[in-house]
């Protein structure tokens, strides 16, 4: 497993190693790309788990946690969005089809180069009602 | 010539609300589209509302089968933020409540796919023995549901007397020997209800990220309790059922079976409980600033919680959970191609779904 582990950071052509923290390893590199990661994890039979979306202080967007289960051990990968888009990857994993509708839904992220049907909005709803608003 | 048979999101053969769209051709599912989010509560915003205290209790109520869990998830990772672990006591009496939710869950479950089967009298036999786990959790904590039993660092109530309980244990797994197992695995009926019907491959587990017994009923056996051991579960001796005809007969006997494992893992855990403290901390812990991540085997499969906090806040500034039904769900518009009209209610019940959890 540590040999596997060890030859994702080269695939992905990261230069720092794994950081083991909360319970996840992550690999922190500026310049990962969400589908490259996604390609790299079906590779290796990799799960995944699901898409964490936090809404960061004033206006510095959004940044997106990406978690993949590799035989037990809970990956992530954090991506920080520059404007409100991201490139989809459900054509690479149909397992995030629900997760990219819910965060689209709740941050009002674009998953570049999908189609979206309604998962939890109803009629008259608007795109990222898990934002917080700023008090004024 | 198709039509669209719309089930739901209020319909008698859901427990609660969702919505199957079915395209049939004749008598036979061409298609289906799920739809979701009738009950959307909006618990993880809301939990950036509430204290430590109240954090707890409001997750309790994300699902009104594995309560237990939601606590024990998202305890595990405020632990993670207070630097406190749990007393070996507490990370036993941790594993026997999980064990009696998968059972009380797993009953409940046979218990309704024997009457969307049409087996009334099984499933008064299920809800009889449900009703006696039941017996056990009110015992252990006062309450039927909620079970409050986790906090931070450990537990809040003690199981007096551990041997106690192993009379209902025996009692369970008899009855299951005896007539629950036989039965489904046996009848002509069952047989014929659930073998060959709602399959999911292997291939498609996998690339739809199904989990817990969806996922093991289809040949890909993990189980976060041997692959990633939390609480006490690294010193159980345990099987992990795994089936690879993904139908939904392969859904029913991994339940059965794992039932059978969590008889032994509750005898081993009652019989092995270490004495000691309940929590350490004595209530005083103070938050790192951080995000943690914690996931356990619910009785449907992998939960996660992740949840960040920062130094000198009262609540969280964020709390994301991810349940096994909102993984699994969308594995029911493979299961229902080609299939039947009639057993879609069975197939779409055999991933045991939870939609309180799915509409947090």
């Amino acid at each position: 497993m540590t040999t596997v582990l060890e030859s994702i950071p080269e695939t992905l052509g990261a230069t720092q190693p794994w950081v083991e923290n909360g319970g996840v390893f992550w690999l922190n590199y500026p310049n990962l790309n969400v589908r490259e990661v996604a390609r790299a994890m079906n590779a290796l039979q990799a799960r995944f788990v699901t898409i964490t979306a936090y809404q960061l202080p004033k206006d510095e967007g959004l940044r997106l946690e990406y978690h993949w289960d590799l035989d037990g051990l809970l990956l992530g990968f954090s991506f920080q969005l520059a404007g409100n888009s991201i490139e989809s990857i459900y054509d690479l994993s149909e397992a995030v089809d629900w997760i990219e509708r819910e965060v689209h839904e709740g941050f009002a992220v674009d998953f570049i180069g999908r189609e979206y049907e309604p998962l939890l909005l109803r009629q008259g709803d608007k795109l990222g009602m898990n934002m917080r608003e700023e008090v004024k | 010539m198709s039509y669209k048979i719309p089930m739901g999101p209020y319909h008698p053969a859901l427990e609660e609300p969702y919505k199957l769209d079915l395209i049939c051709e004749g008598e036979t599912v061409a298609d289906a589209k799920l739809h979701i989010g009738f009950n959307f509560r909006g618990i993880e915003h809301l939990a950036e509302t509430r204290n430590y205290i109240q954090v707890i209790a409001l997750m309790e109520r994300v699902c009104g089968i594995c309560s237990n869990i939601h606590t024990l998830t998202l305890c595990q990772a405020l632990e993670k933020l207070t630097g406190l672990t749990p007393p070996p006591r507490a990370q036993y009496i941790r594993v026997v409540m999980a064990e009696l939710e998968r059972l009380h869950s797993h009953v409940l479950w046979a218990g309704i796919a024997a009457k969307l089967m049409g087996f009334k009298t099984m499933f008064m036999t299920c809800f009889e023995l449900r009703e006696k786990v039941m017996d056990v959790l009110q015992a252990i904590s006062g309450n039927r549901v909620n079970y409050s039993m986790n906090r931070i660092g450990g537990v809040n109530r003690d199981i007096e007397d551990p041997l106690a309980l192993l009379g209902m244990i025996d009692a369970l797994e008899r009855e299951m020997v005896r007539t629950i197992i036989p039965i489904f695995t046996t009848s002509r009926t069952a047989r014929s209800r659930c073998a060959g019907i709602g399959v999911l491959t292997r291939e498609k587990a996998v690339s739809c990220g199904v989990v817990g017994p969806v996922a093991r009923a289809s040949g890909v056996g993990q189980d976060l309790r041997r692959a990633a051991p939390y609480a006490a579960y690294a010193e159980m001796d345990f099987e992990v059922p795994v089936q690879s005809d993904g139908d939904v007969r392969a859904r029913l006997l991994v339940r059965a079976l794992e039932i059978m494992e969590s008889c032994k893992i509750l005898r081993q855990s009652l019989t092995k409980m270490p004495s000691g403290e309940l929590h350490s901390g004595d209530g005083k812990f103070n938050f790192i600033t951080g995000t943690a991540f914690s996931r356990v085997e619910a009785p449907r499969g992998e939960v996660m919680y992740s949840v960040s906090w920062k130094e000198h806040s009262r609540n969280p500034s964020r709390v994301h959970v991810r349940t096994p039904t909102f993984a699994n769900m969308p594995a029911i518009r493979y299961m229902v191609l080609g299939a039947r009209l009639a057993d879609t209610p069975l197939i779409q019940a055999s991933i045991d779904p939870c939609y309180s959890c799915t509409d947090r």
